[in-house]
């Protein structure tokens, strides 16, 4: 007995690389299936596929039991199947309605009030609040996600994938989102779910199918199997999912900030007010939804945005105004791990040494460069980080996702700061990659450094930091002991509600 | 139908094969043309290959031909390494042969290694200073570039008129708008039938290499032209680093412009650069900026000019058919860069 | 491996560049026995104006004497000449005509440099030992037209596109308005310069500047048929240049003053076999018939083939010189004296820079 959704040795590939392998993929209507996997286990391009976006190079996909070649987003569209990407394809300046019109061929003809009709039984339906009248850049992130799945619905889909939803949603969100992809199952609807997260997995997929290199692993139901043999099914090896917290005691505040102020190039506020004090052999962890500061704050403590207003004192030394060669030349070693890994941190086209000397090179004497310690500390890196490169001499751009950060990691940790800022330093990486990296931040603690940690997922966030500053439109909601706050209070602040606490 | 997919990446020996390919494709289609003019394609490209090789003049021909092509591609290639799209070479060779010319009119006599030396750095001053204007523009306002250089090539090209019709008239001409000629001393000596500009040119190219990999400067260029945001994080002054490689990428252009009016014109015209400021950016392009490359492609590209004037008094061809046939081959040559960075799917409905 | 590129790649150029120097003169030698003509011309073949002219001649002399000839079209008037004359003397070519003035540096340049080749340069003043300047008196036969220009008038205007303010132009205007005000004293002549010899577009828009301002003939000087297309589209009378333009104005043309280049071409080459080839000026005229004016069209007024006819035989008997006194320029000051009349060396030289009363125009 065939699956309603079937796909059957699916193979793609892209130049050398086999992003997937002979994949199978079985999906019933009425059911939760989780597609999990690292990154480059080949999920987006299964789902690509199925999606019509991408034309496999060989294998079959059978919806309702027929063979049908997906030849074109279109004719995926047709047999109901639905999208909705990480990315979401929104126009910003129309409101809701005139985006689920977009591209629809019956729209122009219809009555506005009989689609907003539709769009509201829609919403009843599958618990979708949606305002039709409202602009897009008026609406938060899970807004705008909703919106996408109205999207699809409206267009009759009855399969829809949905490629890492959670990523950008705050805990209540992911609640209310997980609330709607339950309304679809009892709605009679496929959902592919796409996610590296166990624990939404287990929260709320019926069957798990895990890929892992571009191949199916296998595939299982929620009730027989547990996040660590999910985890070690990705990865294909043992691994430990708990990150050490090492018991350090708090050395003297390195950094103190004071009503940090700062505005952006269209002159709107993104820092309102920025007060903390860090410590050494303390890691303080920042939370929020993506965009409410966090790269702002730590720019403007590299040196790197211009504020204006508060101050800044590392040590008693301000550090307002001062450009990084000014801050490095007091003698502060300072280190940054920017959010935009090759757009700021590494030179995408360089090769490693190339790399390794951007932050010094200019301390060289004379107008010529030598790469020649550069190179001996990329072979040392290369063997202690245990980074994977064709040779020192490749691009940058040729390393995966992980090894690029190791590298960026590795030139930043060289310098022996005293102050280490890390901006998302695990976004997009392997589980391996991960740990690895919490491991080197603790490392790096436990040998005096201060640490500020900007991070998303919430778990990682009270399982490493001593303490936890949740900021919200530039301002600091409050700062939380890691060990005794809870996910669903990190969830408040992150959407809005202040608290007084500060921490120890 | 068929779509196009960008390629990650490409072996060396696929993309030597495609060049290859494209250059076949070339011969084969312009051969096409010669059969219809009653020629025999592989006697032209015989004679054409003896007209660029076939004897020492016409290797010397070539020679003189790839010097202000290689030079003024230098000058490119820093520019574009930077990703600042330096369309005004042709202004700034211009510009840097009109104030090498100023010297060589008002002090022609003095001693000939001084006033070389002088008009060589007016070249480079006439020349770097024409493209400091939009580098400080852009530097300060990011205008665009590539609008402001090439605009400035019709200033500099109507400001040499005007020098040429006007002020700098040669009253010897009579009335014939030309600038009067240098003096002997203003004039690049020869060295091997060949004036010096080519010993300039080798001298530049190991500078160049030299600058670009193995100097802050030349690192600072390089991570400019890859981010901005990386520069501005690594520290650098992005300012002083545009302004100056564009100062310096101007300067190369204007001594292309000073050995050419000096060695070659013996004097100031509108002809002087030859339109060599825009062959040149696809002798950089193709070049990969990369100095030794543009070397050799430049010296294949002068090989092609100069081939494709013989085989017009050798064969009797017209000039258009002369000129067709090297613009299909560039077409060839060019359009394989395109095959190189994409691949074509053919899609079966 | 692209260190060891760039090494051979130096290395090939030197040695390239070194036997170069060895074994330099050794090309054109063999050729001693016969010769080879190369013809440098300013525009294409087939322009219908100058370079047409000198090609007709080209044809002329090879069916003449069966020579081998080679041609470079749209030269321009700049270093790329002498490259130019250069790749004709590589290719063995041992006489060289260099049909422009402004090729005239670029041609004594390569004549020093290449002694053993004769090269002769039309309209210019410079000479060598084995470079001539070779021309005509053109202003002989553009008096003549300038007689069928000024009876053709009905608004008394002329308008003349003319591309350079240098002597052989100016001699050409002063003739034409002599010509014209010899049958109609009211007629004045409006020039316009272009500033180039090739381009048909650029003297199309002079002429049809010149007819905004009220001309009904328009006369020429440039290589092309430019201006003629001008005075066809606007349903006016014109006069052309160097090749008979019946075709590309068939309802506005009457004549052009022309070139014959062939005899003088077939002289000079036959010399140059029989090594009897010396470099002495040229300076065709009406009499020897290397210029001429195309017999007239039905767009001539009548009457105008008997006047020209006059005129003609005139100048044939030396009656008239044309360039006789009384002459004033065009500010109304007396250049030439009554009963005098310019010398060859007033005509051809550097002086004769001022224009004749009646031309609406001045020398910038």
């Amino acid at each position: 007995m065939m699956a309603d959704i079937a796909m059957e040795g699916i193979t793609k590939t892209f130049g050398k690389v086999v992003a997937n392998k002979n994949i199978d993929l079985q999906v019933k209507y009425g059911e939760i299936h989780a597609l999990l996997g690292e990154n480059g286990a080949g999920k987006s391009t299964l789902v690509n596929v199925l999606s019509g976006i991408y034309i496999p190079d060989s294998g079959s996909v059978y919806i309702d039991g027929k063979e049908t070649r997906l030849n074109s987003p279109r004719i995926a569209a047709e047999v109901g199947i639905g999208m909705i990407h990480q990315h979401f394809k929104l126009v910003e300046n129309m409101n809701a309605r005139e985006n689920i019109l977009l591209g629809n061929k019956k729209g122009l003809l219809l009555q506005k009030e009989k689609l907003n009709g539709e769009i509201v039984a829609l919403s009843e339906r599958f618990g979708l609040k949606i305002n039709p009248d409202q602009k897009v850049y008026d609406m938060t992130v899970g807004e705008k996600q909703k919106l996408e799945i109205m999207k699809v619905l409206f267009r009759g889909a009855n399969i829809l994938i949905l490629d890492e939803p959670t990523a950008v949603l705050t805990p209540q969100e992911t609640e209310n989102l997980f609330e709607i992809i339950q309304k679809m199952k009892d709605e009679g609807c496929a959902v592919i779910f796409i996610t590296h997260k166990m624990n939404e997995v287990m929260m709320i997929a019926d069957r798990i199918t895990v890929l892992r290199k571009g191949e199916t692993v296998k595939t299982l139901t929620k009730e027989e199997t547990s996040p660590q043999e999910l985890a070690e099914l990705m990865v294909g090896h043992k691994v430990d999912l708990s990150i050490k917290r090492p018991k350090t005691e708090k050395g003297r505040v390195l950094l103190e900030v004071k009503d940090l102020q700062a505005v952006n190039e269209e002159g709107i506020k993104t820092l309102r007010g920025i007060s903390f004090k860090l410590a050494t052999r303390e890691i303080l962890g920042v939370a929020g939804l993506a965009g409410n500061g966090q790269k702002e704050l730590c720019e403007a403590l590299a040196g790197l945005y211009p504020i204006t207003g508060g101050s800044i004192e590392y040590l008693g030394e301000s550090l307002v105004g001062k450009s990084p060669r000014e801050i490095s030349s007091l003698g502060i070693s300072m280190s940054f791990v920017p959010e935009d890994r090759l757009g700021m941190g590494l030179v995408a086209a360089m090769d490693m040494v190339d790399n390794f000397i951007l932050k010094d090179y200019y301390k060289q004497k004379g107008m010529f460069v030598d790469r020649k310690q550069a190179r001996e500390k990329a072979r040392q890196a290369i063997k202690k980080l245990d980074i994977s490169t064709p040779g020192i001499n490749n691009s940058i751009r040729e390393l995966s996702g992980g090894n690029i950060q190791k590298v960026l990691l590795a030139r930043e940790l060289n310098s022996n700061p005293s102050l280490l800022i890390t901006a998302y330093p695990v976004r997009g990486l392997d589980i391996n990659v991960s740990y690895k990296i919490y491991d080197l931040i603790n490392e790096e603690k436990e040998k005096g450094v201060a640490i500020l940690y900007v991070g998303e997922d919430l778990d990682v966030l009270l399982e490493l930091c001593d303490r936890i500053m949740v900021l919200c439109h530039g301002e600091v909601m409050g700062i939380l002991d890691a060990d005794k706050a809870g996910k669903e209070e990190l969830g408040l602040l992150m959407s809005g509600e202040k608290t007084d606490k500060l921490g120890d | 139908m068929f779509r196009l997919v960008k390629r990650s990446e490409i072996s060396r020996k696929k993309s030597i094969v495609i060049r290859l390919l494209a250059i076949l494709l070339a011969f084969t289609a312009a051969g096409i043309l010669l059969l219809t003019l009653d020629l025999n394609p592989l006697e032209v490209y015989a004679s054409m290959i003896k007209g660029a090789f076939g004897s020492a003049y016409r290797v010397r021909e070539v020679v003189i031909k790839t010097v202000p092509l290689v030079i003024t591609s230098l000058g490119i290639a820093i520019a574009f390494k930077m990703l600042f799209w330096n369309i005004g070479a042709d202004g700034q060779i211009l510009m840097g042969a009109f104030a090498a010319s100023y010297v060589a009119l008002n002090y022609g006599d003095l001693p000939r290694f001084l006033l070389l030396l002088l008009m060589f750095v007016a070249g480079a001053l006439g020349g770097g200073l024409w493209a400091l204007i939009p580098g400080f523009f852009r530097a300060q306002w990011r205008t665009n570039e590539t609008i402001i250089t090439l605009m400035m090539n019709y200033v500099a090209l109507k400001w040499i008129t005007y020098l040429q019709y006007g002020p700098w008239k040669d009253p010897q001409a009579m009335g014939f708008p030309k600038i009067p000629n240098f003096t002997a001393n203003a004039v690049l000596p020869k060295l091997f039938g060949v004036h010096v500009g080519w010993l300039i040119m080798l001298l530049l190219i190991v500078i160049i290499h030299v600058f670009l990999n193995h100097t802050k400067k030349g690192y600072e260029i390089a991570v400019l032209g890859e981010s901005e945001n990386t520069a501005l994080y690594a520290g650098m002054n992005v300012k002083n680093t545009i302004v100056s490689a564009i100062f310096l990428s101007g300067a190369l252009c204007g001594i292309a412009g000073m050995i050419e009016a000096s060695a070659v014109s013996n004097t100031l015209s509108v002809e002087v650069s030859g339109g060599v400021g825009y062959t040149a950016i696809i002798t950089t392009w193709l070049g990969a900026l990369k100095p030794l490359v543009i070397l050799l492609v430049s010296l294949l590209f002068a090989a092609l000019l100069q081939g494709g004037s013989f085989i017009q008094t050798a064969h009797g061809i017209p000039e258009s058919t002369a000129l067709l046939l090297q613009g299909m081959i560039l077409f060839f040559v060019l359009g394989s860069e395109f095959f190189i960075r994409y691949r074509v799917i053919l899609r079966k409905e | 491996m692209k260190k060891m590129l760039c090494l051979f790649l130096v290395v090939m150029m030197v040695a390239l560049l070194g036997t170069g120097c060895g074994g330099q003169e050794s090309t054109p030698a063999e050729q001693d026995s016969t010769v080879k003509v190369g013809f440098v011309y300013v525009g294409p073949v087939g322009d219908g104006g100058w370079t047409d002219a000198h090609n007709e001649g080209k044809l002329y002399m090879e069916e003449q004497l069966q020579v081998e000839t080679v041609i470079k079209e749209n030269v321009p008037e700049g270093p790329e000449c002498e490259k130019v004359i250069n790749d004709m003397i590589d290719q063995g070519c041992n006489i060289i005509f260099a049909t422009s003035f402004g090729f005239m540096d670029y041609a004594e340049k390569a004549a020093n440099n290449h002694p053993d080749v004769k090269i002769l340069h039309c309209s210019g003043y410079k000479s060598s030992e084995n470079m001539n300047n070779y021309f005509g008196r053109m202003y002989e036969s553009r008096y003549l037209s300038g007689i069928v220009a000024g009876m053709r008038t009905e608004a008394n205007k002329i308008g003349y596109v003319a591309a350079y303010e240098i002597p052989e132009v100016i001699r050409g205007l002063n003739a034409f308005t002599l010509g014209v005000r010899s049958v109609n004293p009211e007629a004045v002549v409006k020039v316009k310069w272009t500033h180039t010899w090739y381009d048909p577009a650029k003297e199309k828009e002079a002429a049809k500047a010149l007819l905004a301002e009220g001309v009904d003939v328009i006369a020429q000087h440039q290589d092309t048929t430019g201006p003629q297309q001008a005075a066809e589209e606007s349903g006016v009378w014109s006069i052309g240049y160097n090749t008979d333009m019946s075709e590309s104005a068939p309802t506005a043309y009457m004549t052009s003053p022309i070139w014959h280049w062939g005899p003088y071409y077939v002289s000079q080459v036959k010399a140059v076999m029989d090594g009897t080839w010396k470099s002495e000026a040229f300076l065709g005229n009406l009499k020897d018939g290397t210029v001429d004016l195309v017999p007239l069209t039905e767009n001539a007024p009548e009457g105008a083939q008997e006047a020209v006819e006059k005129a003609k035989a005139e100048i044939l008997s030396g009656e008239n010189k044309i360039f006789t006194g009384p002459l004033k320029d065009n500010t109304g000051e007396l250049r030439v004296k009554e009963g005098i009349t310019m010398t060859d060396e007033e005509l051809f030289g550097t002086e004769f820079m001022w224009l004749v009363e009646g031309v609406e125009g001045k020398v910038e």
